[in-house]
C-alpha cells in the first residue's frame, strides 16, 4: 500500500467517523425532544385530567339542587313576576299613560333609510315658467363663494334660489325680480 | 481438579514423560472445551431470554395523547351541553397486606394511628372501622373516590399497603337530579336509564369521545325536582312524578319521579322490593313513575273525550245542555258527581266543573269504539313511546269496549296508563291535533318525527280555549300563573285496591300546557296519596295539591324555555265566554 492510498484510507475513515459522531448527535438530539413531547403530552393529559376534575367539582357543588335551595334559603330569591318582563314595544306600551286632553299634539318623525337604494332626486320644475330647471342654476347666489353650497344644502334651507334672468335665458316666461324663491314646504327664510 | 491439574511424575524416564505431555494436554483441551461451554451456556440463556423477551413478554403499550385523552365511557350531557354523567380517572384507596412482603406486620405503624392519620385526611371517615379492616389484613377498599391532592397525603403517612389505584370512575355532578332520566353504572355496565339504553354507543372506542346530548335542559329538570319535591312533601305524598314535554318535537324537557336515588351511591335499598313494601304498596327508589307506573288517571281525560266529540262531529253545539242532575245509570252501575253542580250543564262547563255524569252521556253518544280509536291513535293502546327500558304496558285497555266501559274511560276510569301516555296525548291535543313519540334525545331542530294526526287543527285550537278556561274559570286556577296563559286540567282519581276503588287514597294530577295562545310545553304533575294538610288547606284534590306546583313551576321555567310572561296577551275567549257565565241551577 503506498502511503498515498494509506492517507486516502485514513481520510475516508476519519470522515466515517465524523458522520457517525454527527449521526449520533443528531441521534441525541431527536430523541431529547421526542421525550419532550412525551413528558410535555404526558403534562397536557395531566392537567386536562385536573381540569375535569375541577369542572366536575365545580358543578357538583353548583349543582341545582343546591343552588335552588341557596336560592329559597339564603337568598330568599323568588321567580321573577310577569311585570318584570318587557319581551316587545308593545309590552313597552303597555306601561304608557293616557294622554292628556290639554296635551300637545305628539311630534311625528318620518324616516328614510340611506341603505336603501333611493329613487333619482325629482327634477325640479319651475312654478313659473313650468319647465325643468338646470342644475347649474341652482348655483350659490353669490360669487367667488368659497363654501360651494350643494342642491342638497340648498334644499335643507326648504328653499331654492332661481335666478330668474338665467330662466329668462333658456326663454322662459318673463318675471320682474332677479330672484325668487322656490317654496319646497314648511317654514319659508 | 487438583489432582488432575497437577500429576505427581510418579516414574521416570522417556515414556512416563511422553505419557505426563499428553495428560497435560488432554487437561488444557478439556478446560478449553470447559469455558467454552460455560459461554455457550451463558448465550444460550441469553439467546432464550432475548426470545422470550420478544416471543411471551407483552411489549410495553403506548398510548398516544389522544387515546389517554378518550375517556372510558362516553359523557351524557343536556340539551345544552352540561354533563350529567362523566367517567374520569380517579384514585381508590386500597388496602395491600401483602405489600411489605417481608413476613412481618402489613403496617409499620399500628392500624389505630393509621386511622386517625386516614381520618385527618377524611373526616367522613370512621376510625373505629378502619382500624378494624386495617387489623383485619384482608385486601379491601377503603375509599372509592380519592381526589389527587388527598392521594398526595395518603402517600405522605408512607404507608406502602396503603396503595392507591388509579380507577375509572363515573360521576353525576348533579347528584340525584334527573337520576331515573340517566340510571347508574355498575361493573362498567349501564343500568336503568340512558346509561343502559346508551351502554353500547358510550363504550364504543369511536363514538365515545363525543357526548351524547339528551333532551333535558338541566335547569328546568332542577326546577321541576325542587317544586315537585317541595309539593309531595308539603301533603306527606308516598310518591310523585312529573313531566315537561315539548309539545311540537315530543322532547321531554325533564321528567321526575319520586322518591329518587343517587346514582353515585347506589344501594340494595334502591332496587330490591321487600316484602314489606309489596305489603305497604310502595316501589323501591329505582321505580320510575313517568314511564312505568300505570294510574287510573280520572278526570283529566275528560278533555280528550270532549276533543274526540269535537272531533268526531258528535258535539256540534257546544251551547247544548246535557243533564246533570241525575246520577247516570248503566244496568247495575251508577255514574256520580260529587255533587249536584247544577241541572244542567253544557261541555265547556263540564270541562270547568269537572263533571262525570255530563262527560259520561258525551261519550255515550260518541260511542265506545270511536272513544277507543281516538285513545289508540293517541297511544293508549300500548306501552309508552320513550327509550327508557322501564315502561308500563296499560290496564284493562283490550277487548272491545262496552257502552259502560267507554263511558268510565270518558272520565279517567277503567284503563290506567303511565303520567307519560296523558303527557303524549295532551301534546296531540294542543299542537294542533298530531301525536309524536316522546323522545329522551336531543332533536335538532327540523328533524322532529312527523307523527300521525289525531285531531283536526280546528278541534286542537277549540280544545286550547276550553282547556284555558278551566284554569281561568274552574279547578285548575291554582295553576294559571300571571301571564303565562296556562290551560289545564285537574284529575283526581281514587286508587284500585282489594276489587273496589278505596276512596281514602288518591292519585293526584294535573295536566298543564303553557302558553295557550301557541302552546309549546306540555306540564305534568302527579302526586301519589296526597294529604289533606294545612298546605292544602286540607284538601285532597289536585286543585289544592298538584295545581299549585303546575302555578309555581312555570313561572320558573318558562323564561328558561322562552316562554316570556306576558299579562296583556291570552287566547281569545270571548266567544265562549257567554256559554259558561251561569250555570242552571
Amino acid at each position: 500500500m503506498t502511503p498515498q492510498a494509506r492517507i486516502r484510507r485514513m481520510g475516508w475513515f476519519a470522515l466515517l467517523a465524523i458522520c457517525t459522531a454527527l449521526y449520533g448527535v443528531l441521534h441525541f438530539q431527536v430523541w431529547s425532544l421526542a421525550s419532550e413531547v412525551k413528558k410535555k403530552e404526558r403534562q397536557i393529559i395531566a392537567l386536562e385530567e385536573h381540569n375535569m376534575l375541577l369542572e366536575t367539582e365545580y358543578l357538583t357543588r353548583s349543582s341545582q339542587m343546591q343552588l335552588a335551595t341557596w336560592n329559597r334559603v339564603d337568598f330568599g330569591y323568588s321567580a321573577p313576576e310577569a311585570d318584570q318582563f318587557v319581551d316587545s314595544k308593545r309590552q313597552l306600551a303597555r306601561f304608557g299613560s293616557h294622554r292628556d286632553g290639554s296635551a300637545p299634539e305628539p311630534i311625528s318623525v318620518a324616516s328614510v333609510s340611506v341603505d336603501e337604494e333611493r329613487t333619482p332626486f325629482p327634477r325640479l320644475v319651475s312654478p313659473i315658467t313650468g319647465k325643468p330647471l338646470d342644475e347649474a342654476l341652482i348655483e350659490p347666489v353669490r360669487e367667488h363663494d368659497d363654501e360651494r353650497r350643494t342642491l342638497v344644502t340648498t334644499l335643507a334651507q326648504q328653499t331654492a334660489r332661481v335666478p330668474m334672468a338665467a330662466a329668462r335665458e333658456e326663454g322662459a316666461a318673463s318675471a320682474s325680480a332677479a330672484t325668487v324663491r322656490v317654496m319646497l314646504g314648511g317654514a319659508g327664510q | 481438579m487438583t489432582a488432575l491439574a497437577a500429576p505427581s511424575p510418579a516414574g521416570t524416564g522417556r515414556i512416563r514423560l511422553v505419557d505426563y505431555r499428553r495428560r497435560s494436554l488432554l487437561m488444557a483441551r478439556f478446560r478449553v472445551l470447559l469455558i467454552a461451554l460455560g459461554f455457550l451456556l451463558i448465550a444460550f440463556a441469553a439467546l432464550m431470554r432475548i426470545t422470550w423477551l420478544g416471543a411471551v413478554q407483552p411489549a410495553i403499550t403506548e398510548t398516544t395523547m389522544a387515546e389517554a385523552l378518550l375517556p372510558p365511557r362516553g359523557e351524557i350531557t343536556d340539551r345544552n351541553g352540561v354533563p350529567l354523567a362523566r367517567a374520569f380517572p380517579a384514585y381508590a384507596l386500597w388496602y395491600n397486606p401483602g405489600a411489605m412482603d417481608d413476613g412481618g406486620p402489613p403496617l409499620v405503624k399500628s392500624p389505630e394511628q393509621v386511622a386517625q392519620e386516614l381520618r385527618a385526611i377524611f373526616p367522613d371517615l370512621d376510625p373505629v372501622d378502619t382500624a378494624a379492616k386495617l387489623r383485619e389484613g384482608r385486601p379491601t377498599y377503603l375509599r372509592r373516590r380519592v381526589l389527587p391532592e388527598d392521594a398526595n397525603r395518603v402517600m405522605e403517612i408512607g404507608e406502602l399497603a396503603l396503595e392507591l389505584p388509579r380507577e375509572s370512575d363515573r360521576h353525576y355532578p348533579q347528584g340525584s337530579l334527573a337520576s331515573h332520566v340517566l340510571g347508574y353504572v355498575q361493573d362498567d355496565k349501564g343500568h336503568l336509564g340512558m346509561e343502559q339504553v346508551l351502554d353500547d354507543r358510550l363504550t364504543d372506542p369511536n363514538f365515545r369521545g363525543e357526548a351524547v346530548p339528551l333532551s333535558i335542559d338541566v335547569r328546568v329538570q332542577g326546577a321541576l325536582e325542587d317544586e315537585l319535591h317541595r309539593g309531595m312533601r308539603s301533603v306527606n305524598a308516598i310518591g310523585a312524578a312529573g313531566l315537561v314535554l315539548d309539545v311540537d318535537t315530543g322532547e321531554v324537557m325533564a321528567m321526575a319521579s319520586f322518591p329518587e336515588f343517587d346514582p353515585n351511591h347506589i344501594t340494595t335499598n334502591d332496587l330490591i322490593r321487600t316484602h314489606e313494601m309489596v305489603d305497604r304498596g310502595v316501589m323501591p327508589a329505582s321505580f320510575n313513575r313517568v314511564t312505568n307506573q300505570v294510574y287510573e288517571l280520572g278526570s283529566i281525560f275528560k278533555p280528550l273525550t270532549v276533543a274526540a266529540a269535537i272531533d268526531a262531529g258528535s258535539i256540534t253545539d257546544l251551547s247544548r245542555r246535557y243533564k246533570a242532575n241525575r246520577p247516570l245509570r248503566i244496568g247495575k252501575q251508577t255514574i256520580n258527581d260529587s255533587h249536584v253542580i247544577a241541572a244542567s250543564l253544557n261541555a265547556p262547563q263540564s270541562l270547568i266543573h269537572s263533571s262525570n255524569i255530563v262527560t259520561g252521556q258525551i261519550a255515550d253518544e260518541l260511542g265506545s269504539d270511536v272513544l277507543k280509536r281516538y285513545m289508540t291513535d293517541l297511544g293508549m293502546g300500548e306501552a309508552p313511546y320513550i327509550e327508557l327500558p322501564g315502561r308500563g304496558a296499560p290496564l284493562s285497555y283490550g277487548g272491545e269496549w262496552s257502552r259502560l266501559k267507554g263511558m268510565t274511560v270518558s272520565f279517567g276510569h277503567g284503563i290506567a296508563v303511565t303520567p307519560l301516555h296523558l303527557g303524549s296525548a295532551y301534546a296531540a291535543m294542543v299542537n294542533g291535533g298530531i301525536w309524536r313519540p316522546a323522545t329522551l334525545l336531543r332533536v335538532e331542530p327540523g328533524h322532529e318525527p312527523r307523527g300521525r294526526r289525531v285531531f283536526r287543527a280546528s278541534t286542537s285550537a277549540r280544545m286550547n280555549q276550553l282547556l284555558r278556561m278551566i284554569a281561568v274559570y274552574g279547578t285548575g286556577r291554582n295553576a294559571d300563573a300571571p301571564g303565562f296563559r296556562v290551560g289545564g286540567k285537574t284529575g283526581s282519581a281514587e286508587k284500585p285496591k282489594n276489587g273496589s276503588y278505596d276512596r281514602t287514597t288518591l292519585v293526584s294530577t294535573f295536566a298543564a300546557a303553557f302558553p295557550m295562545d301557541k302552546p309549546r310545553y306540555v306540564v305534568i304533575v302527579m302526586l301519589d296519596e296526597p294529604e289533606g294538610t294545612v298546605a292544602s288547606s286540607y284538601q285532597r284534590t289536585a286543585a289544592w295539591n298538584a295545581a299549585p306546583v303546575v302555578g309555581r313551576l312555570i313561572p320558573r321555567i318558562g323564561p328558561q324555555l322562552g316562554v316570556l310572561p306576558d299579562e296583556g296577551r291570552d287566547i281569545d275567549l270571548t266567544e265562549l265566554q257567554y256559554l259558561v257565565g251561569s250555570t242552571e241551577h
